[in-house]
């Protein structure tokens, strides 16, 4: 880091499933999740720590005219009944549905908001990270998936749900329906170092100048 | 002082030997130890029949990755034998020595390119290609196909060039002699005599397409269904083992080491039955 020259942080992807289990075997200092711990994960005596609010933009092709999906639509997409962008005043195409693996916590969260006990179907591409579902809705002009606010870039296109577009502001207001926190955990006292870590990223500047470019930051909103 | 010498050289050479013995071993322990247990929890006809997967209620079902392995494997084959045979044939038999001599060593290398840059490749250009052609998403069976039969298209063609080689010269001649075109003494000579060859060749092939994970799973979609389109997402045993293992714990994570044992039993039964038949044909 610029700012502690002589420090080095060490970050792993692999989904929010990934960082309980490394924070819980101690394998990494922090883990970093976007989900809620469950079941066996709430006896393992991690530290909850939470970051940062996330919205869950969805998105599609840059050639799609959609430019609004309602909730009760997105369960439909999702759940599989909804095969063809024409039942949403689209082209006549094949929806080519794109979804993240069972360890991801925006998949927990998305799940969890839209599906509610429904199951997603299987019919879909599963790809393990948010920066894959990007690069195959850049690509493939019939698609749609979901990811996490601030990996939206130009190459994709964002839609409103249920007329809300998801953005910094109206996830702050709250009236954007898809959104979650971003945590970290940790396990037992951590050294100074972690801590120093820890109080830095919940600490004014970090929060105000680097989180809230791309998320809701928790403190000094 | 020379005695000594030898009797320690020797037993140097048998430890290395046992290794890879012991190694063996130790890694088919560990995948059944880690595996075994979960059939405490579900019966091995519904982990080998059920086509449902999800782990999040416990259920495991692998039939839909079993069937998806099976179909990319036999795909990648049927694609990429006539391909790699047809490349030997060339090699062996009528690429001048110029030609052989930059033909062979790029065949070579692309047997030593890594399978992460072939995953990488497929996602890049095949995908794209698939997607044009077919629609969909371009993350599908026959995408792993193209790409699983450029990867074991170098294996093929190597092990049927020697075969090939090592043909006697005199037979050709004979052939030759005896009033065969190139191509008939190509097909009525060469080829029957190196049938084996090419046999054991498909098997190595086949071995490795069927183990083959990080290439696979890149392109495949890895959708937990049976195959229906070829032009759809689907999984294969490896590619599912690869994508999970590193979040899976408990009953989830036995489930991927019983998957493994399936794997090895699979790709074992498979190479004993090929060459069961191979031995009687030949």
């Amino acid at each position: 880091m610029k700012e502690f020259p002589r420090y080095r942080v060490f970050v792993q992807g692999g989904g929010s499933s990934v960082g309980i289990e490394a924070a819980g075997t101690g394998a990494a200092q922090i883990g970093m999740t976007s989900r809620e711990l469950k079941g066996e994960e709430l006896k393992s005596s991690l530290r909850v720590i939470p970051v940062a609010y996330d919205a869950i933009a969805v998105i599609v092709n840059p050639s799609n005219k959609i430019k609004n999906i309602s909730e009760d639509q997105l369960r439909e997409i999702y759940t599989g009944k909804i095969k063809n962008w024409k039942d949403l005043g689209g082209a006549d195409m094949e929806i080519v549905l794109v979804n993240r693996d069972e360890a991801s916590g925006t998949r927990e969260a998305f799940g969890k908001k839209i599906l509610g006990k429904a199951e997603f179907t299987k019919d879909a591409v599963i790809q393990p990270g948010n920066g894959q579902v990007r690069s195959i809705i850049s690509s493939a002009k019939a698609s749609i998936g979901y990811l996490s606010l601030g990996y939206v870039d130009k190459s994709v296109k964002v839609v409103a749900v249920d007329n809300v577009i998801p953005t910094i502001g109206n996830v702050r207001k709250g009236v954007y329906p898809l959104h979650r926190k971003l945590y970290f955990l940790t396990k037992g006292k951590q050294n100074a170092l972690t801590q120093r870590f820890i109080d830095f990223v919940l600490g004014e500047k970090v929060q105000k100048d680097i989180v809230s470019v791309e998320f809701v930051p928790v403190r000094h909103k | 002082m020379k005695k000594l010498r030898e009797l320690l050289l020797v037993n140097i050479f048998m430890i290395s030997a046992l290794l890879a013995v012991i190694g063996v071993l130790m890694i088919f322990i560990f995948v059944a130890v880690k595996g075994l247990p979960l059939f405490s929890v579900v019966s091995i006809k519904d982990f080998l029949l059920s086509s449902d997967w999800s782990p999040s209620t416990e259920t495991f079902g692998i039939l839909p990755f079993i069937i998806g392995s099976f179909v990319v494997t036999f795909g990648a084959l049927i694609l990429g034998t006539p391909l790699a045979v047809a490349t030997a044939i060339f090699l062996a038999e009528i690429a001048n020595p110029k030609v052989r001599d930059t033909i062979r060593p790029a065949v070579e290398l692309l047997a030593g390119i890594p399978s992460v840059v072939y995953g990488f490749f497929g996602v890049v250009i095949i995908v794209p290609v698939i997607r044009a052609m077919f629609g969909g998403s371009g993350f599908c069976i026959m995408t792993a196909w193209v790409v699983l039969a450029i990867m074991i298209l170098p294996t093929i063609a190597m092990i049927t060039e020697d075969s090939i080689s090592s043909v006697p010269r005199m037979y050709r001649m004979s052939s030759l002699a005896l009033g065969a075109t190139k191509w008939e003494m190509i097909r009525t000579c060469v080829l029957p005599i190196t049938l084996p060859g090419i046999i054991n060749a498909v098997i190595l092939g086949m071995g490795r397409a069927i183990g083959e994970t990080i290439a696979v799973m890149m392109v495949i979609g890895n959708a937990p269904i049976i195959p229906v389109s070829l032009t759809k997402p689907a999984s294969t045993i490896t590619s599912v083992i690869a994508l999970e293992m590193g979040y899976a714990s408990g009953n989830h994570q036995n489930a991927l080491f019983a998957m493994g044992i399936v794997l090895f039993l699979i790709s074992t039964s498979l190479v004993a039955v090929v060459k069961a038949t191979s031995k009687r044909m030949a």
